[in-house]
């Protein structure tokens, strides 16, 4: 079986960006046609209203005034949700191109998010800058050793990255849990009867570059990611390392025979990964969280979504940008906050997000499905187009 | 009636894409006889006989039992029609037992619901018996030796009332002994009127058990003889097309200093068995030592063990008068050695990675390929195209994916990639498997020109014809130690008869 | 003479009787005595006593395990130390606390209240890996049975109405990943994680759309408990009166987890059927070669996979706390699967480790009342590092099926 890297090259020769694209349409088109079935409601009106809330209209320049205004502030809403995308997604890829499913990115986020919003409390006293760096390479190093053992595993004894990383995240739910819960070493010892964390220092808070610092403006985590993506194209196509991941990836055993050490690639994949989701943890905590509660350890799911967003942009880091940009627009536009509830119920659009994910990311892994697509959609067009030469050439012959 | 064959195929056809694998082949079985079907790797052997199993679907021809016309479409139907096949890679379950294996699809139960397990062992049992052999039912398939697997397989068939048995080169993975007890057992099964189809590509073994002989080349059915009045001469002329076998030009060898020396070497293998057992051999500057054996005597894990692939647990390895017993892979490589290995599609080559990136394998860490850390695409590009021109690799540049060269320049590639780094000692397994006769003869001139400059050459292959063509001098081995060393003046028998646990002419004056 | 060489004495004389394997079984139980002893009613309150019945376990653990048996063996050991660690806490505690917290009867009807879900959908996921599909989506196929009881409960007035909706369901969308993972060829972690995210969603979108912001109905059918009265009349007293409390009211579903153990057994590895399953996960082409149809037997195994674990979730739904909640399953999917590796891809090894996993959960709920409410979250995370343990092969380690995840192709 060729490995899945391997699948995924033959992917994307096959379908280029078109087949993303087309994927998330069908995707979307059967999210309508649920809301038609069940709400009897045109699926456009409502997509409308999703889209309103997401800020994207924002970018159209015939939209003014008090429209505009919101608009800015949900689309700072929607590009803070596309950074911990951004990462985490970055987190499923680099270790998707060693051959590795990094499917513990949740537990890599919330280890980071814990270190780092603790960072962010402790270290109180440094410079703005040095707190703030400090902070966050903490928070990735976090999650680059969590993302580690998954990889040591892997080297050592040979367990599979899918089952030691779910496990991992489980491990540090619970633990996460306990340090943030009632009565935990984290918690917030001024009022025993929240179980939050206390907030992070002023020095740690990333600067606010668009909008209102005190009513969430987008932070200037969302350079950081961008800068992330370029790390990851960069590193991956032009150092050694890349070349070695990339190569166990494709084919370890090739990769062993010329002197790869495939060990050694699967631990620092594994750990890079586990890197961008700790940084996608810091980016949130000291972005717009500052604060850790129970229920967002509980509960989040940002991780789980950017295994959507590296599927559907095929691990490249362009695809990802545009991904999280869909993903992010997607969360935010269903919240409770942004969608007109007359229209649509939040509650339900949320769910429909997931759907929408599931069908996606089903899709992303039939391969073979789109291929098919891909060559019947081809056939269809020659049929179409070319009817009249072929009969020509037949007769021809 | 007795005359009515029990098999008959009529112009069987079967293409792949655009390779023609069986071109309209004729083929009868008789009741009670061995019928060899003989040709080289690639003839069309196995597919036919998939097509006879069930697991491909002819593209043209018909498929007659005793006479009548039958349309296989899966291998339950083959069953059905009484034919049993033993695979040359066996179909076994290693964690199941014998009797679960042989089982298997047709169980016989209690009350229909329930497995019998006593049952299924006491028809194991019998049907052992009653061709005289014998299988524990309820070992394990893993914790059986290669013979019993095969007898396992034997059985699945029989189990099966198979009245026609299809042996695909059973004897690749067997010693001599096992070879001579499984032609005794087919002996016993052809008295009892089972009639058997034999595949091969080894002479001396056709003629041994053979009553009819069909030969295949490249797609082509070349004719049918009896065994009686059939040599191996004329077999091999059938069977190659051409009255002399291939032969490399090439000069005397100038023997130099040794720079490959392998002094009792302990490997075990991927079950922990000890695979090469105390093995030493010396190959010195400017010779082709040829490694002959039968598959499966130690020779991977001989090349796997030089090559830092495998743990060493005894004895050294000493290149260029270095020893890199224990040493990494990248070490063993960076002190100039070569190695091309077994099978270029899962272990030469990363298929999805660009020609340039392939043949920088080895050296993507290291000026010019790449500076503190950075890769130098433009670099890496530039020496590719010198080397796919200078080794003559068609069907594309720098910038072509692997997978889209054909075999023989793929294997081009990975021969470019180890000569060019200018090797003092050349690792060559199976160096030519699954190549045409161009690309062969390529491989095999690369060799000698490497010779020539004084690298020394350790070439391990299954084809004798290959190693006898090539070598300077011949090690044969047998269950992991050297049994006999050769001159390359020696008979494809006498060497037949050591590698295979025979007493060679070395190993009595040893 | 010390302890550690009156132990090894006596496990020798105890491996002419047993074997090396009864040797570590018994250290395994020695191990449980170990922390037992310190607990109500018996709780000792010497340190000693556990310490000393601890050695005794990690010496016959190290004995078995230099024998060979390194499963049981290692097992031994870690039960040994964790049974002086645990002993060594009881009897550092106040005999309330322990009171409050350690009641048999109630500790072991919770176990298997925790149990009986994860012990459906282990072996549901036991069926589709052993014939070679992953099955990472057991999670949602729970959530789709937990959803689904409860509406086939309110539009047919009946529990059992529940729990055909919920295998209909769970089938269902089992029938999705198996068409991915078998005919698309699909990465089957990838469609997993797919399945899983459609089950969120599907179940939740329902769940709002049908029953709004109120919840499920209060009235809701739910899977009757099985009352056996006779149980406190066994003799003595105090046996009676524990069986009763523990057994003599349990839902009816626990009692079918039961018969599907048995049954799955059975079926796995006494009938043909089991045998064509374990072939087609462990060399599907030779399965293939005599005539087995590898497709048929994964669509059905994935497909009862996922019937199975959607009774686990009808069970979490209609016969536990009779509502159904956004996400309710919380991970239990995960933890299952957790159990199918823990024990070895084997009915009862499963249900060993659901067990064992149920009584971590029921201690952790048990464990605020007297100690707080952070010690017990901590406890729940003790299922996945066992199981991170086993996976990592210290103690002995798990093997999968050989053909577990790949794609098969018809030639």
């Amino acid at each position: 079986m060729p490995s899945v890297a391997a699948r995924l090259a033959l992917y994307q020769r096959t379908g280029g960006v078109i087949t993303p694209i087309l994927t998330a349409l069908v995707a979307f088109m059967v999210g309508g046609l649920v809301v038609l079935a069940t709400t009897g409601k045109n699926p456009l009106g409502t997509y409308k209203a999703i889209f309103d809330g997401t800020g994207l209209n924002w970018l159209f320049p015939w939209v003014g005034g008090a429209e505009r205004t919101s608009a800015a502030f949900e689309l700072q809403q929607t590009l803070i949700l596309t950074v911990p995308l951004m990462l985490t997604a970055l987190a499923v890829a680099f270790a998707f191109r060693c051959g590795l499913f990094n499917i513990g990115g949740q537990g890599q986020y919330a280890v980071g998010s814990i270190v780092g919003v603790q960072a962010g409390v402790w270290l109180s006293g440094l410079s703005r800058p040095v707190h703030i760096v400090l902070a966050v390479l903490a928070a990735a190093l976090a999650g680059a050793v969590w993302a580690g053992i998954a990889g040591i595993l892997k080297a050592t004894v040979g367990a599979h990255e899918v089952i030691t990383t779910i496990m991992l995240n489980y491990i540090a739910l619970w633990v996460g849990s306990y340090l943030v819960g009632f009565g935990g070493p984290l918690q917030d010892p001024r009022d025993v009867s929240v179980p939050v964390t206390r907030e992070v220092a002023q020095s740690a808070k990333l600067p606010v570059f668009w909008g209102d610092p005190v009513l969430q403006g987008l932070h200037i985590g969302f350079f950081v990611a961008l800068g992330a993506l370029v790390v990851y194209f960069v590193v991956l196509n032009r150092t050694t390392l890349g070349y070695e991941v990339r190569a166990v990836g494709f084919n370890a055993e090739a990769a062993r025979y010329s002197g790869i050490k495939v060990g050694r690639s699967f631990f620092l994949a594994m750990a890079i990964s586990g890197g961008f989701a700790g940084l996608a943890g810091a980016m949130d905590v000291l972005g717009w969280e500052f604060k850790l509660d129970l229920t967002e350890i509980q509960s989040s799911q940002i991780a789980f979504i950017g295994i959507a967003v590296a599927l559907l942009g095929r691990n490249t880091a362009i695809g990802i940008f545009f991904s999280a940009l869909l993903f992010g627009a997607l969360l935010n536009g269903t919240s409770t906050r942004s969608l007109d509830p007359t229209v649509f119920k939040p509650e339900l659009a949320g769910n429909l997000t997931h759907i929408i994910q599931g069908l996606i990311v089903l899709f992303v892994g039939a391969d073979l499905l789109i291929v098919y697509l891909w060559q019947a959609r081809r056939k269809l067009g020659i049929a179409g187009r070319a009817g009249g030469p072929r009969r020509k050439a037949e007769a021809g012959a | 009636m007795d005359d009515v064959p029990v098999l008959e195929l009529h112009e069987i056809t079967k293409r792949f894409a655009s390779v023609v694998a069986n071109d309209a082949i004729d083929f009868d079985l008789r009741r009670g006889e061995v019928h060899a079907l003989l040709g080289e790797n690639g003839a069309g052997k196995s597919t036919l006989m998939n097509v006879l199993y069930g697991l491909y679907h002819p593209d043209e021809g018909e498929i007659h039992i005793n006479g009548k016309k039958v349309a296989f479409g899966s291998p339950k139907d083959a069953i059905e029609a009484g034919i049993g096949m033993v695979h040359q890679h066996f179909m076994l379950i290693p964690v199941m037992t014998a009797a679960e294996n042989i089982v298997l699809g047709t169980e016989p139960t209690h009350g229909r619901i329930l497995l019998d397990s006593d049952a299924a062992r006491k028809r194991v049992r019998d049907l052992a018996s009653r061709f005289n052999f014998a299988v524990d039912p309820d070992a394990r398939v893993a914790n059986i030796g290669v013979g019993q697997q095969q007898r396992v397989e034997i059985l699945k068939a029989l189990y099966r009332n198979a009245e026609i048995l299809i042996l695909d080169e059973p004897t690749a993975v067997l010693t001599p002994q096992e070879a001579q007890e499984l032609f005794e057992i087919l002996n016993s099964l052809k008295g009892e009127g089972m009639s058997i189809i034999f595949i091969s590509h080894k002479l001396n073994e056709v003629l041994d058990i053979a009553d009819r002989i069909t030969v295949l080349r490249r797609g082509k059915k070349v004719g049918t003889l009896p065994r009686e009045g059939a040599s191996e001469a004329g077999l091999a002329r059938l069977m190659v097309g051409r009255e002399v076998l291939l032969r490399v030009e090439k000069s005397a060898s100038a023997p130099g200093e040794p720079l490959l020396a392998v002094e009792d070497l302990v490997v075990r293998d991927n079950r922990g068995l000890e695979a090469v057992r105390g093995l030493s051999l010396e190959v010195r500057a400017g010779e082709i030592v040829g490694l002959a054996g039968v598959d499966g005597n130690g020779q991977s894990e001989l090349v796997e063990a030089i090559t830092g692939l495998r743990k060493v647990e005894g004895g050294r390895i000493v290149v260029g008068g270095r020893d890199l017993t224990g040493a990494s892979t990248q070490e063993i490589l960076d002190n100039r050695l070569g190695h091309i290995p077994e099978d270029r599609q899962r272990r030469g080559l990363v298929l999805e990675f660009t020609l340039a990136e392939n043949l920088a394998l080895h050296d993507y860490d290291r000026p010019p390929n790449s500076r503190f850390g950075w890769l130098r695409p433009g670099r890496m590009a530039q020496h590719a195209r010198r080397l796919l021109a200078e080794y003559d690799v068609r069907g594309g540049g720098p910038r072509t994916r692997a997978s889209a060269l054909s075999g023989g320049n793929q294997q081009k590639v990975v021969v470019a990639r180890e000569v060019s780094r200018e090797p003092r000692v050349l690792l060559a397994a199976q160096p030519t498997r699954g190549l045409d006769v161009g690309a062969i003869e390529y491989v095999h001139r690369r060799l000698v020109e490497q010779r020539d400059e004084g690298t020394a050459v350790l070439l391990v292959s299954l084809e004798l014809e290959e190693i006898l063509s090539l070598s300077d001098r011949i090690l044969a081995v047998y269950e992991g130690r050297i049994v006999g060393e050769y001159g390359s003046d020696v008979s494809e028998e006498e060497l037949g008869i050591a590698m295979t646990g025979g007493h060679g002419p070395a190993e009595a004056a040893a | 003479m010390t302890v550690q060489a009156a132990s090894v004495r006596a496990a020798g004389a105890w491996e002419r009787v047993v074997g090396a394997r009864g040797v570590g079984m018994l250290g395994i139980g020695l191990g449980a005595l170990a922390f037992w002893l310190a607990l109500p009613p018996v709780e000792t309150r010497t340190v000693a006593v556990p310490v000393a019945i601890g050695i005794f376990a990690i010496a016959a653990g190290l004995w078995a395990a230099s024998r060979g048996e390194l499963r049981v063996g290692w097992g031994a050991v870690a039960a040994g130390i964790l049974g002086i660690l645990g002993g060594i806490l009881a009897t550092r505690s106040s005999v309330e606390h322990l009171e409050i917290v350690v009641t048999w009867s109630a500790l072991t009807a919770a176990t298997l209240r925790f149990a009986t879900p994860l012990t459906f959908a282990a072996i549901g996921g036991m069926f589709s890996e052993r014939s070679g599909v992953v099955n990472i989506g057991l999670e949602g196929m729970m959530l789709m049975g937990a959803f689904f009881g409860v509406w086939g409960a309110d539009r047919t007035g009946s529990w059992l109405g529940g729990l055909v909706f919920a295998m209909a369901a769970g089938g269902l969308l089992a029938l999705v990943h198996a068409f991915f993972a078998i005919h698309m060829q699909a990465d089957q972690i990838v469609g997993g994680t797919a399945i899983n995210f459609l089950a969120l969603g599907i179940t939740g979108y329902m769940y709002i759309d049908i029953y709004g912001t109120e919840g499920t109905p209060t009235d809701l059918a739910g899977v009757p408990d099985v009352q056996f009265g006779w149980l406190s009349h066994v003799p003595p007293h105090g046996l009676g009166n524990f069986l009763d409390d523990t057994f003599g009211q349990m839902n009816l579903m626990i009692w079918l987890a039961f018969a599907v153990l048995i049954v799955s057994y059975i079926v796995m590895f006494k009938t043909p059927i089991g045998l064509r399953i374990r072939s087609v996960g462990e060399h599907p082409r030779a399965a293939d070669t005599v005539g087995i149809s590898v497709y048929r037997i994964r669509y059905g195994s994935v497909v009862l996979s996922g019937v199975l674990a959607a009774l686990g979730g009808a069970y979490l739904s209609i016969g536990f706390v009779h509502s159904f909640t956004e996400n309710m399953t919380a991970g239990r999917g995960f933890i299952a699967l957790a159990a199918l590796i823990f024990g070895g891809w084997r009915p009862f090894g499963a249900f060993g480790a659901a067990l064992l996993f149920g009584f971590s959960s029921a201690l952790a709920r048990r464990l605020p009342d007297a100690y707080g409410q952070s010690a017990g979250t901590l406890f729940e995370a003790l299922p996945y590092i066992l199981t991170l343990i086993a996976v990592a092969g210290v103690i002995g380690r798990s093997i999968p099926p050989a053909s577990v995840g790949r794609p098969y192709k018809k030639q």
